[in-house]
């Protein structure tokens, strides 16, 4: 009998237990996005923030690859695929830019004019594509990449999206780091298409170089 | 609500009727995944449920003596998606010990990688048995701490978010230690999400693990005794669940856990509610207490704060000696074991993984029998499988 | 009254004896005065035509009103899950999602009629009918004000009954046509479930008719004029009756914690798995309006119906203040219909906090807690009649009184010594160790 009041007594208080914190949550504002909705119009406003260093979408910022193949080779499921031409003997065509990271976690990229291992109290001239010269000092740098001389020709640098895994192997080895994942919303997640031919990107743009070869690549063409 | 009958083991109907044979899976809402079990039916009564794997099946163990060390972590990340730290973190720790045979190949982690492994490692195991414990009330019937249990593991993600990258396949503990450290303020926001997660636990074991139903349909089902769970080879929350105090943070201590001051809960009889240990009930309470004992080493490496220094140790290349080992790790849902042989070149010769939902599994046909079909569902959550990670 | 009708209510001149019987409980029918005032041609048709024509008149406004109450119903329990959920629920067809529900309609009428090639064909087409059929011929015993109600049956409660109980056959008819293994042990389960809770139900009912002395829904709700006449709160035992009915009522309409026919985690989708397309939501429109008809007829039968908290001669009457005045203390139509919305908003919180239960110990429930406690009830009530054969005052007081103190015992002295007992002791060492 004792069991038996018990369990009902049990029964009920639990229950009403259980409402009285659902009814709590019922009152509170939710925490759900409308994800593609939330933002204002047309504005790419972050839904909420995609942190630094999100691994998105592959990147290559090709002036800057160097042709080394160490990503195509860390690649776990083979979508990276390049092909290059060595250089004519003694001919060197430029050096990758200088990628600056910062203490706080943001990275310039830019010439360092000088020295590449900025002394400390020092302050670093940074000259880069879009915003001109930037000078910080060597006490927010968190490292610097080095330049290193490009030293092959890219005739091809094509990433299949659609195989990739996202594991960031590929960037971590980039020597010169030109090769990132986006982390914002835009590049880095949205770009789903409607045939998966167009998610492998082609990066290598052949016409940069002025290629002595040019000719003799015709010519093999046309044999 | 009746009271517990101990001897509901085995229901006998006479007479028997023919069986039905009931194909449930793989598309099923509650078998986690895509488990195929062949139940054969006396009515409600189940006679026999036999398990068929091999649906998420991705030949792990073969694929990976094609690549090399670094190469394969990304696809450990694949195992257990749901812990996949833990999972990173087994393998490493295989490589590392393999590595460490030959002197001076191997100079160890450092202190911060070792820190933020473990720190990592909880909130990964919290996050799991978040979700071991939201499915569970799910299959049970109630829906809302499904909800919840997301909403709080949605706060881990977005932290691993932070520290590595990416949500579910972290690819974050490497060989030799971690990938990154920390972004700024990373610290203050596992405090912050610590804060608010702890009462939490109490709220999620008022709203289920205390309500009267949710007993009545774990307390005294599919009672797995220790000595089954040693004979089938189960470890973790549905070893410790028996009522067997045997962790391998404790008992054979890897990484840095002898620093950190942590229990173990294991399952208990509780007459009164009718609970007996390596029930159900107490598979589930095992984990729910075990969210509370990671919150406890997560505040032992907030009140330290993590030491300065590298994450990841400096390796040449990670090409372990010729030889073979089996290093085994506590991972969410049991030991999670790695065995590798090396021929001393960067790409391993052998990799099996002796993965704790597996064996887990294995006692579902004998902890089923004689149960009725809602036990089933109550038994697969209980186990907490992950088909990943059964399969490969 | 006009000549076709009285010619009417001759049962010597028509021959249809249970026609005119319908007609006559009928009396106070509003589709009927609705009809005199302003169709009066109606009631100069040849007899049997006039009666036939109001009737339809009835079921036609009837049957364009009580659809629209799934349509409601649903979008509340969404957004009420939802809210609960810490979701926000449906939000994009219209503002809030208002119009959710119909878009959904409009998707599953376009969706394909799927038949499975090895069911039966006949029942599987005429299942969802019959249980939406049912769940709608409830309706017309429900009264909504004192004389909105289709027909004024003098056996009305058990009209309902006998209807709802034929919910049951459709469920076992969908579960077996559709040939699948989850359908059929979805349907078994209802049979066994439906059948056993007609019991504490209509024990439940039985404790308010030993009260009233009347099976007549509109004279259940007439006694009860005031807050103080709810059969409620009358005696204690009919307190306790409200619970197990209301308990049983949600165990009826296959609702979490007992909403085994169809659980989702066990049986994919119980009886209506093979279901598609607008038979699909027949079932769902079905369930809704279960839900609704089970709450009111609770509010109708133990909440006062349509009288409000305030007695109505305490009330201005008629005009627009007499109007919102009623239904600010819940009386009228709004005020039932209120009182319902309270009771299907409880089923769903209800459903959005439980588990479920497992068959053996939902069998449990009904035989071993619920009946046992209605015979209770009924003995306690006839006992209390006995004491007071007549409503007094002096009575209500005592059974307020009583009820009070019965929850401070349950939920204070009885609760702190349970604490004491060993289930208490449990529940401790559960939030001790966690």
């Amino acid at each position: 009998m004792r069991h038996y009041l018990s369990n009902i007594y049990l029964g009920v208080y639990t229950a009403l237990v259980g409402m009285r914190i659902t009814f709590k949550q019922l009152l509170k504002p939710s925490v759900t996005h409308q994800y593609p909705y939330d933002r204002p119009f047309e504005q790419k406003k972050n839904v909420r923030d995609i942190p630094k260093g999100y691994r998105g979408k592959l990147h290559n910022r090709i002036e800057d690859c160097i042709g080394c193949k160490k990503c195509e080779m860390i690649c776990p499921v083979d979508c990276i695929t390049i092909t290059t031409q060595k250089l004519p003997k003694g001919e060197r065509l430029w050096d990758s830019m200088n990628v600056v990271h910062l203490k706080d976690r943001t990275e310039i990229i830019g010439n360092i004019e000088g020295d590449e291992k900025p002394a400390p109290n020092t302050t670093v001239t940074i000259n880069t594509q879009d915003n001109g010269a930037v000078t910080v000092s060597s006490e927010e740098i968190a490292n610097v990449v080095e330049r290193k001389p490009v030293i092959f020709y890219l005739d091809q640098f094509d990433i299949d999206m659609s195989l990739c895994m996202y594991c960031g192997l590929c960037t971590e080895v980039c020597p010169t780091e030109c090769l990132i994942m986006f982390d914002n919303l835009g590049d880095g997640i949205e770009y789903s298409t409607f045939d998966r031919t167009d998610l492998i990107y082609e990066f290598a743009k052949p016409e940069m170089y002025e290629k002595p070869g040019d000719e003799s690549m015709e010519a093999e063409a046309a044999d | 609500m009746a009271a517990p009958q101990p001897e509901s083991k085995i229901i006998e109907l006479k007479p028997f009727t023919d069986e039905m044979i009931v194909s449930m899976g793989p598309q099923h809402p509650s078998t986690h995944g895509v488990l195929r079990l062949e139940l054969k039916l006396d009515g409600e009564v189940v006679r026999d449920a036999i398990p068929h794997i091999g649906y998420l099946h991705r030949c792990f163990e073969k694929h990976s003596e094609n690549l090399n060390y670094q190469q394969i972590i990304p696809f450990t990340d694949r195992m257990d998606y749901i812990a996949a730290m833990n999972m990173n973190w087994g393998f490493c720790l295989a490589v590392e010990q393999l590595m460490a045979k030959e002197e001076g190949k191997f100079p160890g982690v450092p202190e911060r990688g070792e820190y933020l492994r473990i720190l990592i490692g909880e909130l990964n195991r919290i996050g799991s048995h978040l979700l071991s414990f939201g499915t569970y009330g799910m299959d049970i019937g109630a829906f809302t701490p499904f909800l919840y249990a997301f909403r709080d593991r949605e706060k881990i993600l977005l932290l691993f978010e932070k520290i590595c990258g990416a949500r579910l396949t972290y690819n974050y503990i490497r060989v030799g230690g971690v990938s990154r450290d920390t972004p700024p303020g990373f610290m203050d926001e596992v405090k912050e999400f610590i804060d608010y997660f702890e009462p939490q636990i109490d709220v999620y074991n008022s709203l289920l693990t205390a309500n009267r139903i949710f007993i009545e349909r774990t307390a005294n089902v599919a009672v797995m005794d220790a000595e089954m769970a040693i004979n089938y080879g189960i470890t973790g929350p549905n070893l410790r669940g028996a009522g067997l105090q045997w962790d391998l943070r404790k008992d054979e201590t890897y990484s840095i856990y002898d620093r950190f001051d942590f229990d173990v809960p294991v399952g208990r009889d509780i007459p009164e509610l009718g609970v007996v240990s390596g029930d159900c009930w107490n598979r589930y309470k095992v984990r729910m207490d075990e969210m509370k004992e990671s919150v406890r080493i997560i505040r032992q490496i907030l009140e330290s704060g993590l030491p300065d220094g590298p994450v990841q140790a400096e390796l040449k290349a990670v090409r372990p000696p010729k030889g073979e080992i089996f290093s085994r790790s506590e991972a969410p849902r049991g030991e999670l074991g790695f065995y590798i042989v090396s021929d001393g070149t960067p790409k391993p010769v052998r990799v099996k993984a002796k993965s704790p939902c597996f064996t887990a599994l294995s006692a579902l046909q004998e902890l089923s029998r004689g149960l009725m079909v809602a036990d089933i569902i109550a038994i697969i959550g209980s186990i907490d499988i992950v088909m990943g990670e059964v399969d490969r | 009254m006009p000549v076709g009708l009285q010619s009417a209510l001759n049962p010597d001149a028509m021959g249809f004896e249970n026609l005119h019987q319908f007609f006559v409980q009928a009396s106070e029918n509003w589709a009927q005065r609705f009809a005199q005032e302003h169709a009066p041609f109606l009631a100069h048709l040849p007899a049997p035509l006039g009666e036939l024509a109001i009737m339809l008149a009835c079921c036609v406004i009837f049957v364009a009103v009580v659809p629209l109450l799934p349509l409601g119903l649903v979008l509340a329990e969404r957004k009420v899950s939802a809210h609960i959920q810490d979701r926000v629920g449906p939000m994009r067809v219209g503002p809030h999602g208002i119009l959710q529900t119909l878009a959904d309609g409009v998707k599953l009428i376009f969706k394909e009629d799927h038949i499975p090639r090895e069911g039966d064909k006949f029942l599987f087409v005429v299942s969802p009918y019959i249980i939406f059929a049912c769940s709608f011929a409830v309706f017309a015993a429900i009264p909504f004000g004192q004389s909105i109600l289709v027909s004024n049956l003098n056996i009305g409660i058990f009209y309902i009954m006998a209807i709802s109980s034929v919910v049951v056959m459709g469920v076992i008819m969908a579960g077996w046509a559709s040939n699948s293994k989850w359908s059929l042990l979805g349907a078994m389960r209802s049979a066994a479930q439906l059948v056993s809770y007609e019991i504490p139900i209509g024990l439940g009912i039985l404790t308010v008719v030993m009260l009233v002395q009347t099976l007549n829904m509109q004279d259940i709700v007439k006694g009860q004029d005031g807050i103080a006449n709810w059969i409620v709160f009358r005696t204690p035992f009919t307190f306790i009756a409200f619970f197990v009915f209301f308990i049983s009522a949600i165990a009826e309409v296959n609702r979490t914690p007992f909403d085994l026919p169809e659980a989702e985690s066990e049986l994919v989708a119980g009886f209506h798995t093979e279901y598609s397309g607008m038979r699909f939501a027949l079932f769902f429109i079905a369930e809704y309006a279960n839900m609704f008809a089970v709450s009111a007829i609770a509010a109708t039968l133990f909440l006062g119906g349509w009288h409000g908290i305030v007695p109505a001669e305490m009330l201005p009457q008629g005009g627009i203040l007499g109007f919102v005045l009623r239904a600010i203390t819940l009386g009228g139509l709004i005020g039932v219909v209120i009182k319902t919305l309270l009771l299907v908003f409880v089923m769903m919180w209800l459903r959005w906090t439980l588990p479920r239960l497992r068959v053996d110990q939902l069998m449990n429930l009904c035989w071993k807690y619920f009946i046992p406690i209605s015979f209770f009830n009924i003995l306690g009530v006839g006992i209390w009649g006995l004491i007071f054969p007549t409503d007094t005052l002096l009575s209500i007081v005592i059974s307020v009184i009583v009820i009070i103190l019965g929850l401070i015992f349950t939920f204070g002295v009885l609760g702190k010594s349970l604490s004491k007992g060993p289930s208490n002791s449990a529940e401790r060492r559960i939030s001790a160790t966690t």
